[in-house]
């Protein structure tokens, strides 16, 4: 690197110790909640228990009962699951129709999604509550926050995969047209096992992008289908003093994704900037 | 079938759909922009249906831009999404050089990194302004608390005390002010984006061109032209799209400023259409176009660059 050219002893030891410095402190949010977490919500709030105190697991016993973690777990779980099965259902066909059969439309065409993709989603707030209440009556189901989030992530899913399939060499897709293979079958059994990985990696992004997100989630559920972001955002402020089981819900609510999230750097960079950074 | 027409016939379903998701809602703002078309008047029932013979006009967007709230949430959008982008991008180039090189632990290093990003906007809030920020429970406020309590033992002191006895008391801030939210809001996004703009920047560095460095090594150039004249200009193109890219996410940001403020003064244009929306609906819509305007200004420079790197 530029600044450190010149080996001089002293940067050798004062970057690793900057760098490490830094990371600590943008971890040190993440790592206060769940250290908040094992305290009960009279220790959270007290100055001589701020990092001494009697670890207790009591906040995540009570979870359902304070909470009712597990019915949002759930349906934050079915919801991102099943968006991501439907986007990959319908962009994995999209993809490698615009991968191996490009025409002078793909694109423009490619464009065009992302351009949807950038539409705030609150000019179509109204709308959208009044066509899902009154029109369709799907408001707060399962089927509506499914179809939502499929919708938001299928440019960016489509987009990712036609990437991967893109840096697979024709003539194999072509081998499995010669020996007459349909186009399910090439789709299923020469394209899928070879882009494994790119396919896997694109549903986790698209799953953590489906789990965080935290606008239609909001305005479109009540209770029936309400997720973990509704939870949360439902239990803004905490009256007086729950700290300790707010700490809890939060970590059970953010904990696993953060560590999915560790196996996708990656593929988020390429996810997010549509391919436009290397 | 042909060669033409399955390709198509594969698209179709993802076509269909985001043609659809794109042009109902949308064709439905832009009407209810144009019409009078409230939930709730015992005055003018009339009002409460969406029907055509509501037509205003322009009536709806004049309203809306005669009205304080509205100002202040275009000002306040751009204050928050313009004090971010500094903060992040700066930060952003800063910990990407700063990580660049290897060093014992790197790898947990970047983990450590990249996690604020993906905590839920939600739980982010409930976070900071809770836990972290509040003036009395959160850590701001106990810090602020010891700081005193530190001074007024130091008043007693010998020698020292009557310099710290001149000393005021430190009073915490509230961030959950009118005129404080928009920084909790700054500083809770911040700290979530600061790693995506570090891993873009990360990544680019990686591509850096490394001879070109080592002849300007040779040549004598300090660390400090380096950086300027060979890492900045490197990194151009990846600013110029975290920039955009997050403008267009932050434009939209709602959550925080939901649970951080409700709105107090602190609104931008999504909260304010929210507003909009528990009753006055002509209004939310005319908002809204003013809001997919305004993005679309933005995505179009975007999109420009990205298809220049399409086809490649």
């Amino acid at each position: 690197m530029a600044i450190v050219a010149h080996h001089s002893r002293f940067s050798k030891i004062a970057w690793p110790v900057l760098a490490w410095i830094v990371a600590l402190l943008f971890f040190f949010p993440i790592f206060w909640m769940l250290l908040t977490s094992f305290k009960t919500d009279a220790d959270a709030v007290k100055p001589e228990h701020l990092l001494f105190f009697t670890p207790t697991l009591e906040n995540y016993a009570n979870m359902t009962e304070n909470y009712d973690y597990w019915r949002f777990a759930t349906n934050s779980v079915i919801a991102s699951v099943m968006a991501t099965a439907v986007t990959l259902f319908v962009g994995i066909p999209s993809a490698y129709a615009m991968a191996f059969n490009p025409s002078r439309s793909t694109k423009d065409m490619l464009m065009w999604m992302l351009s949807t993709k950038m539409l705030p989603a609150a000019g179509v707030l109204y709308p959208m509550t009044f066509l899902t209440k009154n029109i369709l009556g799907i408001f707060d189901t399962h089927f509506l926050i499914i179809l939502v989030l499929s919708l938001i992530n299928l440019p960016i899913v489509i987009w990712m995969l036609f990437t991967y399939f893109k840096e697979i060499p024709r003539d194999i897709i072509e081998a499995g047209k010669m020996d007459g293979v349909s186009t399910w079958g090439e789709i299923r059994e020469i394209l899928i096992p070879l882009a494994w990985g790119g396919i896997a990696s694109t549903a986790l992004l698209c799953f953590i992008f489906c789990w965080n997100e935290a606008y239609w989630t909001v305005r479109l559920t009540t209770t029936d289908a309400a997720t973990l972001s509704k939870l949360i955002e439902g239990n803004r402020a905490p009256e007086g003093l729950f700290f300790g089981r707010l700490s809890a819900v939060s970590t059970a609510a953010v904990g696993p994704i953060v560590v999915l999230g560790w196996f996708c750097q990656k593929q988020l960079v390429q996810g997010l900037t549509f391919g436009a950074v290397k | 079938m042909s060669n033409r027409t399955l390709p198509r016939l594969l698209q179709t379903p993802a076509v269909l759909l985001l043609l659809i998701w794109m042009l109902i809602p949308l064709s439905m703002t832009l009407y209810f922009s144009f019409i009078r078309y409230v939930l709730n008047s015992l005055r003018r029932p009339e009002w409460t249906k969406p029907s055509i013979s509501n037509w205003r006009g322009f009536g709806n967007y004049e309203f809306v831009l005669n009205n304080k709230d509205f100002i202040l949430a275009i000002q306040n959008s751009l204050l928050i999404v313009c004090s971010i982008l500094f903060f992040t991008v700066i930060f952003g180039i800063l910990i990407a050089v700063l990580i660049n090189k290897s060093f014992p632990g790197r790898g947990v290093v970047r983990v450590l990194l990249i996690s604020p990003f993906f905590v839920m906007p939600a739980v982010n809030a409930v976070l900071w302004i809770n836990m972290i920020l509040d003036p009395v429970l959160g850590l701001q406020g106990l810090a602020v608390g010891g700081l005193n309590d530190a001074i007024e033992g130091l008043r007693n002191a010998p020698l020292v005390g009557g310099f710290f006895s001149l000393w005021p008391d430190f009073a915490p801030i509230s961030f959950r002010a009118t005129q404080t939210s928009a920084i909790a809001v700054i500083i809770m996004v911040t700290w979530q984006w600061t790693p995506f703009a570090v891993l873009i920047f990360m990544t680019s560095l990686q591509s850096e061109d490394q001879q070109q460095k080592e002849a300007a090594i040779l040549d004598g150039a300090g660390a400090w032209s380096q950086f300027r004249f060979l890492t900045l200009p490197h990194l151009s193109r990846p600013i110029a799209i975290v920039v955009m890219i997050q403008a267009i996410f932050h434009l939209s940001l709602y959550a925080e400023i939901e649970i951080v403020s409700r709105g107090n003064g602190n609104k931008n244009l999504p909260y304010l259409i929210g507003e909009f929306a528990n009753n006055n609906i002509g209004a939310a819509s005319a908002t809204g176009i003013f809001a997919v305007i305004l993005a679309n200004i933005v995505a179009f420079f975007l999109l420009r660059m990205i298809g220049k790197t399409l086809m490649e």
